[in-house]
């Protein structure tokens, strides 16, 4: 008589491994985006540590009050990431408008006065020691709402779903621009423009959109839409040897510690520029100074092939996803990291204006991280589930 | 899906082409342009604060100390401070220095304080004040208690205008200044006299310190400290003793004229006002300076720290008669009778006259339609060059310079031998006395009179060099000038049988240790023509020892007699005001030693004031009692 081979407890452990999605989890995904997190605390470190003698600053006495703070985002940010992991992201489909909804409720709500104002721009929902910005998730939403409609007409987008496509990323976007945030508003156009492009749009609509886009661009800046502070950041990057006013002023500043590292960086914590505070915001958009200071050349080449590394892998799932709208998420990932860390690095190196945006994985901030990490998790559930 | 594969191909590109541009402009900033942004790091971080040096003292001959500088606590407030909190400070410091309170404010609003430094208010605080302010430093914002280097002149006002005085630096010197000098703001800089002149050498080399700031200026530590080094000491040719003599014997001099009445004014009773003079000793060997003193005088101590609005007015109050004016080297009177050393020395070269020859001096001398007389139009005969001296003949030197005239009318060469005997002499341009602001004089000639005729007409009308402008010029009257200091190096000239020395002020420069680092020796300004010397000395020792000698009564107390001095009496008529008293002498008479120059404005004739003032010092000079210089009162004779 054959022994019937009994499957073991390993053996169908293992089986059960060879059906899950979890046997394709990209490590080329992770990992990057956990070495980023934990330069990113030694860089907060670095750069706020010097608050921490100031009468009147929130860390004052405390060197690792931003870093603590920051290390539990990173944590939070772990969770939000193994959830957005963990739920199929075709479920996600379904709940795509309430979740876009939900966003634009919360950032019609910010700029009621239940939203408090920092630095002019009334982005956040104050909650105790800690805040909220909508426009962070606004970025997340827009995606999954716009892959959502374009995937499901994909084939059939005709002038009036352009249209749609355009209204979807057009409502938060304006209320993104009244708080004002120029920075986050630009993310969101670049995310729609990368989705209607893969989306299948016709050429010469695309055509059409881009000049109206520079047209729109220039007479926002000549009418006076934009305030002129505004204007000023924005074009301070074309002018860089002009007086130094306060816009030039940050940038002289963030190209001087740059500059600073040369090939190898002064060392960590080493940093004149960075441990002396010279460079404005520098835990949050300027982060990529402190970077460049303390580990040089070879460091912040590093960060770029790290953030080089992320955008790949998702450009790659983009490519191969089984789904359009899982294809058309991916591109939204692409869009929206390429973008912030184009825009972020640029402007600190002065080859892009000035905006407010923060480097992801890297800058300080709760929001940011979170929606990071949010975006990084869709991605690996795209990956993992190619083959299901 | 082949349309979805070129657009996200599209995009891959551009991604690409994002990062390859972040890569390279890194690439550029961090290598390229590397250096350029680090050099940018450190002037950023770092900023250095230079501390002022110890200023070098200034010594006399015998190393006694003329200038040096103390350390000094002082209190001083920022000017930054919002008015409501300076009040209230200023109120606690009132309070606890015991001075009103006006007077700190009177301070802080000084203007010539500067505007970047704090503002000394108070100097010399009681160490007890010091520690208060120290451990309350809360209740005192803005106030520090500091060290600081305070110059000092002990001897007060004795020779202030030969030091002269520093002074905070202000926005003209500073661009005077060549950037390597490195001056502050706030620091002193010497302003007049020595102090200006051997600025580089007292000064010292300044310190400095290197911090480490953050982006709002706050130091973060010390990095590196080099200690300023004290200056030089620079030593003078002055004696202290010598000039503490001159000065007393000016200042007396002038108070004893003051009570005397003006001779010459037969028509009223008015009193000499002798309100300025000056002295100058010189060492005949390598033409030193023994003594230089300027009256009315000012005490330099009161520069220290900005001297108050008030005085700084009254110093310079025509009223006070200019007590800042160093008189010795800028003051130019006529040289009057002093110089007919001149006129003799050019009538001699040019054969006019000889060592014997007489004039016959009936006193009156005409030239075209010009009569000019002796003094009281008094006659002296047939007389000699040497006597001429002795009893200050006009007519014998008329004489010279109207036939000096002459010779230029026919245009023979020659006729302006007085002016080139002059100008050898070193009349007519300064020095080179290493002090600021010298005068040169004039020697007037017919090229000068054209010179100012043609600038302007309206004021001179004359284009022409007349008889009475040579034979006014023998005399040392008219348009010629001289300096008291010029007068005294012309007959250290003939004294010393030719050589005419550059007046020598500073005789060498000290480093901290007292080792000499430089030495100044005596330098001769040219040579110049001394025929029939024995004659003339024996002239100039008439005008002393001679009882027709015009200083024979002023020498008549010196102690001993007959006096080894020779010298000249000058009276200068002045436009408008009394005449001016000159003297200049030297001792001994054969191979003289000291030349002693008085001028004393308004001071009448030079017999009456300025003889007996140079008596005084000449008595000093021989190491014999000094008299007191009261003037004679005095009959005529110039």
């Amino acid at each position: 008589m054959a022994a019937i081979p009994v499957p073991t407890v390993m053996s169908r452990r293992k089986a059960r491994f060879q059906s899950s999605p979890f046997r394709h989890l990209d490590p080329f995904l992770i990992i990057p985006v956990l070495i980023m997190n934990m330069l990113s605390l030694l860089m907060i470190y670095s750069s706020t540590r010097g608050k921490s003698t100031l009468r009147g600053e929130a860390a004052y006495g405390d060197p690792f009050y931003y870093v603590k703070r920051q290390a539990m985002f990173v944590f939070l940010g772990l969770i939000i990431m193994a959830v957005t992991i963990l739920v199929d992201y075709r479920r996600l489909r379904d709940w795509a408008l309430g979740i876009y909804l939900l966003t634009v409720a919360m950032l019609a709500f910010v700029l009621t006065p239940l939203g408090s104002s920092v630095n002019g721009s009334q982005a956040r929902f104050a909650l105790g020691p800690f805040a909220i910005q909508p426009s962070e998730f606004a970025k997340f939403s827009v995606i999954l709402m716009a892959a959502a409609y374009a995937a499901v007409h994909r084939g059939d987008i005709d002038v009036r779903r352009v249209l749609v496509v355009l209204g979807i990323a057009t409502v938060p976007l304006g209320l993104v621009m009244l708080q004002p945030d120029l920075g986050t508003a630009l993310v969101i156009g670049t995310i729609i423009i990368a989705i209607l492009g893969v989306s299948g749009v016709k050429a010469r609509h695309l055509a059409v959109l881009a000049l109206i886009g520079v047209t729109g661009a220039v007479v926002a800046v000549n009418v006076g839409a934009l305030e002129q502070y505004q204007v000023d950041r924005l074009t301070a990057f074309l002018d860089q040897n002009g007086d130094m006013q306060k816009s030039t002023y940050n940038l002289e500043q963030s190209k001087t510690a740059i500059g600073n590292g040369g090939l190898t960086g002064q060392g960590l914590f080493k940093g004149t520029q960075t441990s002396l505070g010279h460079v404005p915001e520098q835990h949050t958009d300027f982060i990529f100074t402190a970077v460049g200071e303390e580990l040089g050349f070879v460091g912040a080449s590093m960060l770029l092939a790290l953030f080089g590394m992320i955008v790949w892998r998702s450009w790659r799932t983009a490519s191969v996803s089984n789904d359009f709208f899982g294809a058309l998420l991916c591109v939204g990932v692409v869009a929206m990291f390429s973008f912030q860390v184009f825009e972020n690095i640029g402007m600190t190196m002065g080859i892009m204006p000035i905006t407010g945006i923060p480097l992801p994985f890297m800058s300080y901030g709760g929001s940011s991280a979170f929606v990071s990490f949010a975006c990084v998790g869709l991605v690996v559930n795209v990956s993992m589930r190619r083959f299901s | 899906m082949n349309q979805t594969r070129l657009r996200l191909s599209i995009i891959g590109v551009v991604v690409i082409t994002v990062f390859s541009a972040m890569f390279a402009r890194l690439w550029y900033l961090q290598i390229a342009q590397g250096s350029e942004y680090v050099a940018q790091a450190q002037s950023n971080s770092y900023r250095t604060v230079q501390e002022p040096p110890l200023r070098g003292r200034i010594l006399d001959a015998k190393g006694r100390v003329l200038a040096d500088s103390r350390i000094a606590n002082v209190i001083t407030i920022d000017r930054g401070l919002e008015p409501g909190q300076r009040k209230i400070v200023v109120g606690r410091l009132a309070e606890l220095l015991a001075v009103p309170s006006k007077t700190l404010e009177a301070r802080l609003a000084d203007q010539r304080a500067s505007l970047y430094a704090s503002v000394p208010v108070a100097i010399d605080v009681p160490i007890e004040a010091l520690t208060f302010v120290s451990e309350h430093s809360d209740d005192f914002p803005g106030v520090n208690a500091e060290p600081m280097a305070i110059r000092r002149y002990p001897n007060a006002a004795l020779a202030a205008h030969l030091l002269g005085y520093t002074g905070e630096i202000n926005a003209v010197e500073l661009e005077a200044q060549p950037a390597s000098a490195k001056y502050g703001l706030g620091e002193d800089i010497g302003k007049e006299g020595i102090e200006f002149t051997y600025e580089s050498m007292l000064r010292g080399t300044p310190g400095k310190e290197e911090f480490q700031v953050d982006a709002s200026g706050n130091v973060i530590r010390s990095v590196r400290r080099v200690a300023p080094k004290v200056g030089h000491d620079v030593q003078l040719t002055i004696d202290l003793d010598i000039q503490s003599v001159a000065e007393a014997a000016l200042e007396e001099g002038m108070a004893s004229a003051r009570t005397r009445r003006d001779i010459t004014r037969a028509d009223k009773f008015i009193n000499l006002k002798a309100g300025a003079g000056s002295v100058v000793v010189i060492d005949v060997t390598d033409g030193s300076v023994v003594a230089l003193a300027s009256n009315p005088t000012f005490d330099p101590n009161e520069f220290i720290n900005g001297i108050p609005t008030v005085r700084w007015k009254a110093l310079n109050d025509p009223v006070n008669n200019y007590p800042l004016l160093n008189r010795a080297i800028a003051g130019q009177y006529a040289p009057a009778s002093t110089f007919k050393l001149v006129t003799a020395v050019a009538g001699l070269r040019s054969g006019m006259i000889t060592a014997n020859s007489t004039v016959e001096d009936t006193g009156k001398y005409k030239i075209s339609d010009q009569t000019f007389t002796n003094s009281n139009s008094e006659p002296f005969g047939r007389i000699s060059l040497e006597r001429a001296i002795a009893v200050s003949s006009d007519v014998y030197f008329y004489t010279i310079g109207g036939s000096l005239w002459s010779k230029q009318r026919r245009n023979e060469s020659g006729g302006d031998v007085i002016q080139e005997t002059a100008r050898l002499f070193g009349f007519g341009r300064a020095t080179g006395i290493a002090l600021p602001n010298e005068a040169a004089g004039r020697v007037p000639d017919a090229a000068w009179k054209q010179r100012i005729h043609e600038a302007r007409p309206d004021a001179f009308p004359y284009p022409d060099w007349l008889p009475g402008d040579n034979v006014q010029l023998a005399v040392g009257q008219g348009d010629a000038l001289a300096t008291p200091l010029q007068i005294a190096m012309a007959y250290q000239a003939l004294a010393s049988g030719g050589r005419l020395s550059t007046p020598r002020l500073a005789s060498s420069v000290l480093n901290s240790k007292g080792r000499i680092t430089q030495t100044n020796p005596g330098v001769d300004a040219g040579r110049v023509p001394v025929p029939a010397r024995d004659t003339m000395l024996a002239g100039f020792a008439g005008v002393v020892r001679s009882s027709a000698g015009t200083a024979y009564g002023a020498f008549a107390l010196y102690p001993q007699q007959p006096p080894a001095v020779g010298g000249k009496t000058g009276t200068a008529q002045v436009g408008g005001k009394q005449n001016t008293s000159l003297f200049v002498g030297f001792s001994p008479i054969q191979n003289p030693r000291y030349v002693v120059a008085v001028v004393v404005e308004e001071g009448g004739y030079g017999a009456e004031t300025a003889a007996p003032i140079a008596r005084a010092i000449f008595e000093a000079l021989n190491g014999l009692p000094v008299g007191p210089v009261s003037s004679l009162a005095y009959a005529g004779g110039n």
